[in-house]
């Protein structure tokens, strides 16, 4: 029998962008994990020097998936910079777009991410072959859900047709801009809206959300496997509208078993454990961006590590549904997936109630200025969990840009504390039934719904240092 | 939303135009006239938008694809192997006959170390050498996006990864689909004409003419406000968004006719200016994107 064995992933397929998995396993235990994330593009240095008002069309293409929440974010940054207050129809225009991405999303990241772990497919289609055996549904159950696998593929377009309706297209929308949008609600708009959204929902609701239970049903023990802190964080979404208050969840935070307002203030950002440099090392999101630096010594990745109160948090979907109290069952890879179907019903229904609030041919357009030097901060809670825009602007250019995706909070690495990210703490602990075939780690990870094009980190082969250190 | 009175004599033909030659190839298929491909899709420096935009496609849609056109052989984002079995399919095509398609740039810098997309035989494999390996051996290249045709926002300045278009790594043709994200008709429809005529014509910048043959500007809808000097203010405006800084009198692609999204929309129906996203210089040669004041 094998005593201890290093197990090393990648690609890991079925997310967006590119990341490592490396376990050390005992004993089929999962002694220690890294996530590691591939890519790196460098936005944030992109971006100084360019003309504020162009980084809500231009951070949209850091993610293919999630550009329409950079899209939303990056607008609340330059709101908050230019002091300008969001009409109410402006935001349910806004938030409608935003609703469309949650649900191409989880439908996407639910039948074509996480199911083929679950599901065997028919023999002869190389995309749909596997490495392992775990399969465990039923023949006609297995059959139903590889069925809507396909089926779901017109419900995701749907969500991104509804997308386009208001927002120009998608990928990479025009429509999301200060202000709330570009476009005018009409009539024919709303019940072309109405009429995709209740098909989605429908899909939803008799479909996906039946099958997450089936897969679940099955693979009971995955309710217990990749727990990780149980730190829970949201900045909030689909909240406080003056006319209707709040319809999800307000800013709200997760530990030690109690819920506690948000205070993103105090909200740091550490690169002790990243080949970056940066003064003073751990910072406030408006201090500074770190310089990459592949020599430093005692760095053994290039993922940063935010931090709240200095612990760090799972952000997404049952982050989100556990603090609004919509779904308290547990904290699991099986209840995060739950949770993200059972969240595409709930935006669906927020998504109605704010098309039956809509005014027809309302315009929220105007002509902006761009002050000479201003800084702002867009918060808001995305479909994979917390993003934060924040912008700096001297001699009426960008002169720091901050991004701090959902997934660099979920895949973060370690801090001074030796504190493990999310990701890689929901890994540790976990039985491994056959080392040479590692499923669980894949299913674990996917549960997240890590988006590394998001996290835009660095690798480097020639300085890769393996840390050994004891978790506590 | 879906005006058919557009200043375009072929509209309705040129609508067609992807769904057409996708049917023949799967019809041809079906006859035996042609073999099914090997499809290797490589998603390298980007964002891997247009795996998502295609997954949009309609008529025919992805499931086509993947079922009767292709054998769909690797893709990150949507095959159920990881780790070394995916890496395994991707290698098991070396010295056969497949076509490449590839979204992303190519990070050089470091090495290339910016851009991992797997492991293989225990080393990391990185963007760099992916597409040396299969690019030159591929029976087609199709660049698949403005970052894969020419380094896109990639490689926006001060473009800290050392970005470039796959061209520049490759001593051979790549056909160009730049777009951002790439349309799922225009990847369509080239896949489907290779597969049944060989290359189609191309331009200058190596775009197939059937897709990228329109100014923008010269079948934009708007066009009657431009020649009557009637210009947009601010964004969502019905008029003409030249003084903002719209980029469609040097863009060439057929958004106009096409749209996206099942032809729902696109950016200059929705009052906002094209931004250039499927034009060589995008971003840096784009921007601003948006202007009040261009006069």
């Amino acid at each position: 029998m094998i005593k201890t064995k290093k197990i090393v992933i990648n690609p890991v397929t079925r997310i967006s962008g590119f990341m490592e998995i490396n376990a050390d396993i005992d004993n089929n235990i999962v002694e220690d994990a890294r996530t590691e994330g591939l890519l790196f593009r460098g936005f944030e240095k992109m971006l100084e020097g360019r003309s504020p008002l162009d980084a809500v069309y231009f951070t949209q293409r850091i993610c293919g998936i999630c550009s329409a929440a950079h899209s939303v974010a990056s607008t609340m940054a330059l709101e908050d910079a230019l002091g300008i207050h969001i009409s109410e129809q402006g935001r349910y225009l806004r938030d409608i777009i935003h609703g469309c991405e949650f649900l191409q999303n989880h439908i996407r990241h639910f039948y074509q991410y996480t199911a083929p772990d679950f599901i065997k497919f028919p023999e002869g289609n190389t995309l749909f072959e596997t490495d392992h055996t775990d399969f465990r549904l039923p023949q006609n159950k297995n059959d139903s859900v590889v069925g809507h696998y396909f089926d779901s593929l017109e419900y995701s377009r749907s969500a991104h047709e509804m997308l386009a309706i208001l927002g120009g297209k998608a990928p990479h929308n025009h429509g999301v801009f200060i202000g709330g949008i570009t476009t005018q609600a009409t009539l024919e708009k709303i019940s072309r809206l109405r009429s995709l959204i209740v098909g989605i929902r429908r899909f939803v609701c008799e479909k996906m959300i039946p099958d997450a239970y089936t897969i679940a049903e099955y693979y009971h023990e995955y309710f217990s496997i990749g727990g990780g802190y149980g730190n829970l964080l949201t900045f909030g979404c689909f909240n406080g509208y003056e006319r209707l208050g709040s319809l999800y969840v307000k800013p709200l935070e997760y530990s030690e078993g109690k819920i506690n307002e948000l205070y993103p203030g105090e909200i740091t950002e550490t690169v002790y454990s990243s080949w970056y440099t940066a003064r003073p090392e751990t910072y406030m999101p408006f201090e500074t961006i770190p310089e990459p630096d592949i020599k430093k010594s005692g760095a053994y990745s290039w993922v940063k590590a935010p931090r709240y109160r200095g612990l760090a948090y799972e952000v997404g979907p049952l982050a989100r549904m556990w603090l609004s109290g919509d779904y308290r069952n547990g904290i699991s890879t099986m209840d995060r997936t739950l949770a993200r179907v059972l969240e595409a019903k709930k935006i669906a229904n927020i998504m109605l109630t704010l098309l039956d609030h809509l005014i027809p041919g309302v315009e929220v357009q105007k002509e902006y200025d761009i002050p000479h030097s201003a800084y702002g901060a867009g918060l808001i809670d995305t479909t994979r969990g917390a993003l934060g825009h924040w912008v700096k602007i001297e001699n009426q250019v960008i002169s720091l840009y901050q991004i701090i995706t959902p997934s660099v909070w979920n895949l973060s690495t370690r801090d001074r504390n030796n504190l493990p990210g999310p990701g890689e703490k929901a890994m540790i602990g976990t039985m491994i039934i056959n080392p040479d075939s590692p499923v669980e780690l894949g299913r674990i990870i996917r549960s997240f719904d890590p988006c590394v094009s998001c996290a835009t980190h660095v690798y480097s082969k020639g300085n890769l240092i393996k840390t050994m250190q004891v978790v506590p | 939303m879906n005006k058919v009175n557009n200043p375009c004599l072929n509209y309705s033909t040129r609508l067609k135009t992807a769904s057409v030659l996708v049917h023949k190839a799967i019809e041809a298929i079906k006859h035996k006239d042609i073999q099914k491909r090997n499809l290797i899709w490589l998603e390298l420096t980007g964002c891997s938008g247009n795996i998502i935009s295609l997954l949009n496609g309609a008529n025919p849609d992805f499931k086509s694809l993947a079922s009767q056109m292709v054998n769909f052989i690797y893709d990150n984002s949507l095959m159920a192997a990881e780790g070394e079995a995916a890496m395994e399919k991707l290698y098991s095509m070396t010295g056969r006959d497949y076509i490449l398609a590839v979204e992303g740039a190519v990070s050089t810098k470091d090495n290339g170390l910016y851009n991992i997309i797997g492991r293989w035989k225990g080393h990391p494999v990185t963007a760099y050498e992916v597409i040396k390996e299969f690019g030159e051996q591929a029976a087609y290249v199709i660049a698949v996006g403005t970052c894969a045709s020419d380094g896109g926002i990639s490689a926006a300045r001060p473009n800290p990864a050392g970005c470039i278009g796959i061209q520049d790594m490759l001593d051979r043709k790549v056909i160009k689909l730049p777009g951002c994200p790439c349309h799922p008709d225009w990847f369509m429809g080239t896949l489907a004409y290779v597969m049944l005529f060989g290359e189609p014509e191309t331009d200058n910048r190596q775009r197939p003419l059937m897709f990228y043959s329109t100014l923008i500007h010269d079948i934009c809808p708007r066009r009657p406000y431009f020649d009557q000097g009637i210009f947009a203010s601010k964004l969502g405006e019905k008029t003409c968004m030249f003084k903002l800084g719209c980029r469609g009198p040097v863009t060439r692609v057929d958004c106009p006719i096409r749209k996206w999204n099942d032809r729902v929309n696109w950016p200059i129906g929705d009052n906002t200016p094209c931004i250039g996203c499927a034009m060589f210089g995008f971003p840096d040669q784009m921007e601003p994107f948006i202007s009040y004041d261009t006069t």
